[in-house]
Parts: structure tokens; sequence; C-alpha cells
């Protein structure tokens, strides 16, 4: 990009002013259904990370010998490629997190934020900066994850389970299992978003 | 169990038991943005049903006739599976345009939208390749077993779809609460749908 934003700029906006859960509204399957474990949250965040910053780098790298007609199947077959490396890997290392998240990890293809950024973005910028798109994008859906699956798995079961150990835990007290159930998604995403409209509009005022 | 009866199961199953939006969140990009009003919905369903049947034969036929017995399927499944779908709904596209002008009026705008709807992927990848949870048991369905249940899923997508725009349609002229406007209070109706949904658990042992 030539008009002096810097890549730390790139990194900003794609945690916060573009987040693609929270602004732009997109991604949300898999954001809604693997938040209900803040260890879902990471692994799924990490792997749709690797994805993006991966595809992005590689578009980027051969966007000029793309022809203009047939560039969405190419797109479509590389991210594809990651999308089966990050499938081969938690398969065989992490399998019960794996089973967990079941048919999300080869869905990570069809996760509309991908294939937005390689599109809108990747094939128009330089290497550096699609590869810190891909990061900055991939750093706001974790976080969104994480908050998510805090929020929904310290309500929902009362301690938060990281690795097999207890991390936070609320003590005596009885948990209201539909944060973890699937209206419990809804629930706490709604209010998310309907706090942030509100801090928007207090700050205009 | 006699078939008949197993088949009435799976459809069950897929339509409301383990509804694929509101219990699965499969297929949300298109459950809140054509829900909007009932014709364009109903418009939609009926496409989704008709992709979703054609790319879990042609996927299924692919994984037991070429990827299987070549023992490929393992790590080629993805690329695999989303470029038969992404052909697929392209091939249609223009079938359709030259057989059927009308039909292609009413589905032809939400065909492109089709592809990147993770549910034709989703649908296809557990009714073909073994190893994915369904309907909470994980075994290789049978062509006739994987057509009942992505119908039973297209069907239950179509009618949430459509209950949803009816919804939605009312809550145009009700007064929200201005930070709930647009898409939280939607999200909220999501909600409460999805806990009526609830009740349908454990309704069948498969």
């Amino acid at each position: 990009m030539d008009d002096g934003t810097t890549l730390w700029d790139e990194f900003k906006k794609g945690v916060i002013t573009e987040n693609a859960l929270l602004k732009l509204m997109v991604g949300l399957c898999s954001a809604l259904a693997v938040s209900n474990r803040v260890e879902n949250g990471v692994f799924m965040g990490v792997a749709a990370t690797f994805v993006l910053v991966c595809s992005n780098v590689l578009i980027s790298l051969i966007r000029k010998h793309i022809p203009d007609q047939i560039r969405i199947p190419i797109y479509i077959v590389i991210i594809a490629s990651f999308v089966t490396i990050v499938d081969l890997v938690m398969k065989a290392y992490v399998p019960a997190v794996y089973e967990r998240l079941g048919v999300w990890i080869p869905l990570i293809v069809v996760n509309c934020m991908i294939l937005a950024r390689a599109e809108g973005y990747a094939s128009k910028n330089k290497v550096a900066y699609a590869a810190v798109d891909g990061l900055g994008i991939g750093v706001g859906y974790t976080l969104v994850l994480l908050v998510m699956g805090f929020v929904r798995e310290l309500l929902g079961t009362g301690k938060i389970l990281l690795f097999d150990r207890t991390i936070v835990s609320l003590g005596s007290f009885n948990p209201p299992l539909i944060f973890v159930m699937f209206p419990g998604a809804f629930l706490v995403f709604g209010l998310m978003i309907a706090l942030l409209n509100r801090y928007e509009t207090r700050k205009k005022q | 169990m006699s078939e008949p009866y197993r088949y009435f199961l799976i459809f069950l199953g897929a339509m409301v038991v383990y509804n694929i939006v509101l219990i699965r969140f499969i297929a949300l990009c298109p459950f809140f943005g054509v829900s909007n009003q009932v014709e364009t919905s109903i418009g939609m369903a009926m496409s989704v049903l008709f992709v979703m049947t054609m790319a879990t034969t042609v996927c299924w036929l692919a994984w037991n006739y070429i990827l299987e017995p070549l023992h490929v399927g393992e790590f080629l499944y993805i690329p695999v599976f989303i470029l038969i779908i992404a052909t697929l709904v392209q091939f249609l596209e223009m079938v359709l345009k030259k057989v059927s002008p009308p039909l292609y009026r009413a589905m032809g705008i939400f065909l492109p939208l089709i592809t990147t709807n993770c549910a034709v992927l989703a649908v296809a990848t557990e009714a073909v390749k073994p190893g994915f949870l369904k309907l909470n048991v994980a075994y290789h369905f049978s062509l006739p077993e994987a057509l009942i249940y992505t119908i039973g899923v297209a069907i239950g997508f179509g009618v949430i779809i459509v209950v949803f725009a009816c919804i939605r349609e009312r809550l145009e002229t009700s007064p929200v609460p201005h930070m709930f406007r647009g898409a939280p209070i939607a999200f909220m109706t999501a909600a409460l749908l999805s806990l009526a949904f609830m009740g349908f658990a454990n309704l069948l042992d498969l």
C-alpha cells in the first residue's frame, strides 16, 4: 500500500475497526458453534489464523499470475490445501479436540471471512501487508471466541477448564446450563453486539 | 428395526432434533442474511434443498467409487468436495437458465450464494465421509440414507428460515429498545427459537 499506512495500522484494523465477527458479521457459524468452551476457542482460533495468514501470503505472492476469470476456484483450492494441513495435524496431535470440533475444521474452507480477505485484500496488496492483515483478522476472531467462550463456560459450568486444569472457579454456584447449550451462543453474541451498539452511540453523543 | 422406520428416524433427526441452524449453527449467514422477507426466504429454502440433494449424491458417488478405492480420501476430501459443489452450482445455474427460465428467475440470485454456504459442504461431508458424527452416531450411510439425511436437513433449514422471516416481518414494526435494533434483536429471537427446539433433544434413540 502506498498511502502511508503502517503494518501496525493494518493489524489494528483487523482486530478492532474491521473485526470480522462483531463489525462485519462474517464467519459467524463457526464462532457460535465452538465458543461453548475456552479451549475450543483457542484451537479454532489458532487453526483459522494459520489458514488466513498462509493463504493470504500465498495468494499475494502469486497474485500477478492468477488469471482473473478463474481466480475464485484458485483461491478455494489454496485455502482447501491449508485446511487439509490443519485437519491432518489436529487429527494426529490433538484427537480429543479434533473429535469435539468435528465438521468445523473442514468447514474453515467455506468460512466467508477467509475468502473475503483473499478476494478483497491479499489479491491486491504486497506480501507483508497481506500477512499482517491475515494475522490481524485472525487475532480479532480469536479474541471474540475467547471472550464468548469465557462468559459461556464460566456461567454455564461454574468453572473454566483449560488443558485439563481448572483455571477459574466460581465455587459453590449452581450454574445455569443454558449458557453452554445452543441458545446461550445466540444470547451471548446478541448481547455483545447490543453493548457495542450502546457504547458507540454513547461515544457519538 | 425395519428399514422404513429407520429412514423415518433419520429424516426426523436431521430435520428437527439436530436442526442445522438452531442446534448446530451451520448456515447462519443465509439465515440472518435473507430472512427479511417471507418470499425471498422461500426461494432460498427451495434452492438449498435442490443444491444440497444434488451435491450429496455426487459427493457420495465420488467418495465411494473414486476416492475410497484409490485410498486418497483421507487427505483429498476437502478440496474434492468443495470443487464438486462449486462446479455443480455453476452447472445448475447454466442448466436452469436454458431449461426453465421461470425457475431460474426464482432461484437464480441465490445460487452463487449457495457455493459459500457452509451447509452444503457440511452436509455432504457428514453424510458421505465416515467418521463424522451425525445424529450423534458415526456410521457409514448408504446412498438412500445419505439422501434422506440431506433432504431432512434441507427441509429443517427451510422451515426455520421461513418461520424466522415471519417473525422478523413482525419485528420491523415493533418498538424495540434502541441498542437492540437490527442484528441484536434477531439474535435474541434466534435464542428463543433455539430454546424451543431444545425440547426435541433426546426425542429419538437411533
